[in-house]
């Protein structure tokens, strides 16, 4: 009878859990157990959507200073190109150039490659965190990765047209393909940006061709900036004399001057274009609602400022009254974050709030909290978590 | 009549494990293989009158879980529907309003949060690691 009861008890507890989820295909998963998607090359990533893809880095994974490729974020506008065929692939240079230019992928690789360890993170990582909620993909922490990315440098693709004096912005398409009547992800940059010697047109990530979730065969990577500048699947270049007006420019990633009210509606005309990141960090480890024990705590993370250097990241076990200095980890490079860790000698047994704050080479500090602004970009509020020691 | 009522909680097994094994078997059949149990792709929009008006509007260009995630009001629903209208979105004009009480009712800001699924594991995934410890810092950190 007893074993009967049990096993009664056990079927109800299923049958419930069964009822209370949204599919028989997650039946099996057990408390603690995250529901998982087969996506190809991208392993225990945040599915923030599936069609079209948009993936999130667990902040658990930002412990290693360069992000294996199936660990970084994926950020897509749209559908992803259905047909990539390296052999017909085309890149042109035109607009306020001397000379239109077509290059085939064979001969793109015959151009002196460049490498960049960059930190790309997409503006509107951390949106969910921001209240009131605003609309977009709501990211969590981890839309930003950082990755050795190689290829030409754009500065040499235009010196071979020959920028015209007119040529004063350089823009981006690329090969994603547009549900409905949504308007290209199209986007320019300023053309000192596209003329420094560290933006590139990226072949390869982490010394292996690009995947094509993330851009293949060739993106733009504008270090230090939003990740929206730096297009993928690229397969035009060209030179304007005026900012691109289009959607992704206005009112797509525009950022208010001033502060706003959460909540507030802020005028077009009140804003501006984004272009490199906030300083920031985050805290890999412990995680959230995590419970530790020992006499010391190593608590760790990253911290990145775009095209600024950390200056130094702080850590507060007391809920923010005060703070130590952590160790900045000895691998950087400019547009790359700081891997750092902070020893917490462990006190009493109790609840903590630990937060951490990054300095940069600029004088910006992380503020304590966010400014809210109608599109959630830029969240780069002092990181929290929430842990417990036994 | 005590023997129907003994029988009763041995039909209840009967039937548990009955539904219990026809749900379990929809494929992939959950128990044969390590695979670990996957989501849906893509996900679906909550059952409603408006549902599939909801569905032809929104799931032609992206799947549902971008609505499930978001938690707007009213107010906000209403320009994203007006922007997805104009985005080429099939929407009635007579439908319009029905359809924002539709998102703005199943997904206000006082919802629970969505819990996003994970794409599966594979070899590059850090291991578990004791709190406090990370794989990496002994590699990366100036001791």
């Amino acid at each position: 009878m007893t074993s009967r009861r049990n096993f009664l008890k056990h079927m109800s507890g299923a049958m419930l859990t069964a009822g209370a989820l949204p599919s028989a295909w997650i039946l099996g998963s057990t408390e603690g157990e995250t529901r998982s998607i087969d996506v190809p090359g991208e392993e225990g990533m945040i599915v923030r959507s599936y069609r079209f893809l948009d993936l999130e880095t667990p902040v658990e994974y930002f412990d290693t200073w360069i992000t294996p490729v199936p660990h970084f974020f994926v950020r897509n506008h749209m559908h992803e190109p259905s047909e990539l065929d390296p052999e017909n692939w085309k890149l042109t240079i035109g607009g306020e150039v001397e000379k239109s230019l077509t290059l085939s992928l064979t001969e793109l690789s015959k151009i002196e490659t460049h490498e960049v360890v960059n930190t790309l993170e997409c503006a509107g990582n951390g949106r969910s965190l921001y209240r009131p909620q605003v609309p977009g993909v709501q990211w969590g922490k981890g839309a930003v990765s950082t990755a050795r990315f190689s290829g030409p440098r754009l500065r040499d693709l235009l010196q071979r047209g020959g920028v015209k004096p007119t040529g004063k912005h350089v823009m981006f398409r690329g090969l994603d393909e547009v549900p409905g009547k949504v308007p290209p992800f199209v986007r320019s940059i300023p053309v000192e940006k596209a003329l420094d010697s560290d933006t590139l047109i990226a072949t390869h990530m982490n010394g292996a061709a690009l995947t094509k979730h993330h851009g293949s065969p060739a993106r733009a990577l504008v270090p230090g900036w939003i990740g929206a500048a730096s297009c993928k699947w690229l397969t035009e270049i060209r030179v304007l004399e005026n900012e691109f007006d289009g959607n992704f420019m206005s009112p797509g990633y525009r950022f208010p001057n001033q502060p706003v009210k959460p909540g507030d509606a802020v005028k077009p005309e009140d804003t501006h274009v984004m272009t490199a990141l906030n300083v920031k960090s985050a805290i890999s480890g412990p995680s959230e609602g995590a419970k530790v024990n020992g006499s010391k705590v190593s608590i760790h993370g990253t911290a990145w400022a775009g095209e600024a250097d950390i200056a130094k990241v702080e850590v507060s076990t007391d809920g923010g009254t005060t703070w130590g200095a952590a160790k900045l980890g000895h691998q950087q490079a400019h547009y790359a974050w700081r891997l750092w860790t902070y020893d917490w000698k462990t006190p009493k047994s109790g609840e903590y709030i630990v937060m951490s704050r990054a300095t940069d080479s600029q004088g910006r500090i992380q503020p304590a909290t966010p400014e809210w602004n109608p599109s959630g970009y830029l969240y780069n509020a002092v990181d929290r978590v929430k842990i417990r020691v036994a | 009549m005590s023997h129907s009522r003994r029988a009763l909680p041995g039909l209840l097994v009967v039937i548990s494990t009955i539904a219990w094994i026809a749900v379990a078997c929809v494929p992939p059949f959950w128990g044969q293989s390590a695979v670990p149990p996957s989501a849906k792709a893509t996900e679906d929009l909550p059952a409603g009158p408006r549902q599939a008006k909801a569905a032809t509007a929104c799931l032609e260009c992206h799947e549902a879980r971008i609505i499930l995630q978001q938690r707007l009001s009213k107010s906000a629903w209403t320009k994203e529907v007006d922007k997805m209208t104009k985005w080429g979105a099939l929407i009635d004009p007579s439908d319009r309003d029905a359809l924002v009480d539709y998102l703005s009712t199943n997904f206000g800001p006082d919802q629970p949060s969505y819990e996003a699924p994970r794409t599966s594991q594979g070899k590059t995934a850090p291991g578990k690691v004791s709190p406090g410890k990370t794989t990496h810092d002994k590699n990366v950190v100036v001791r």
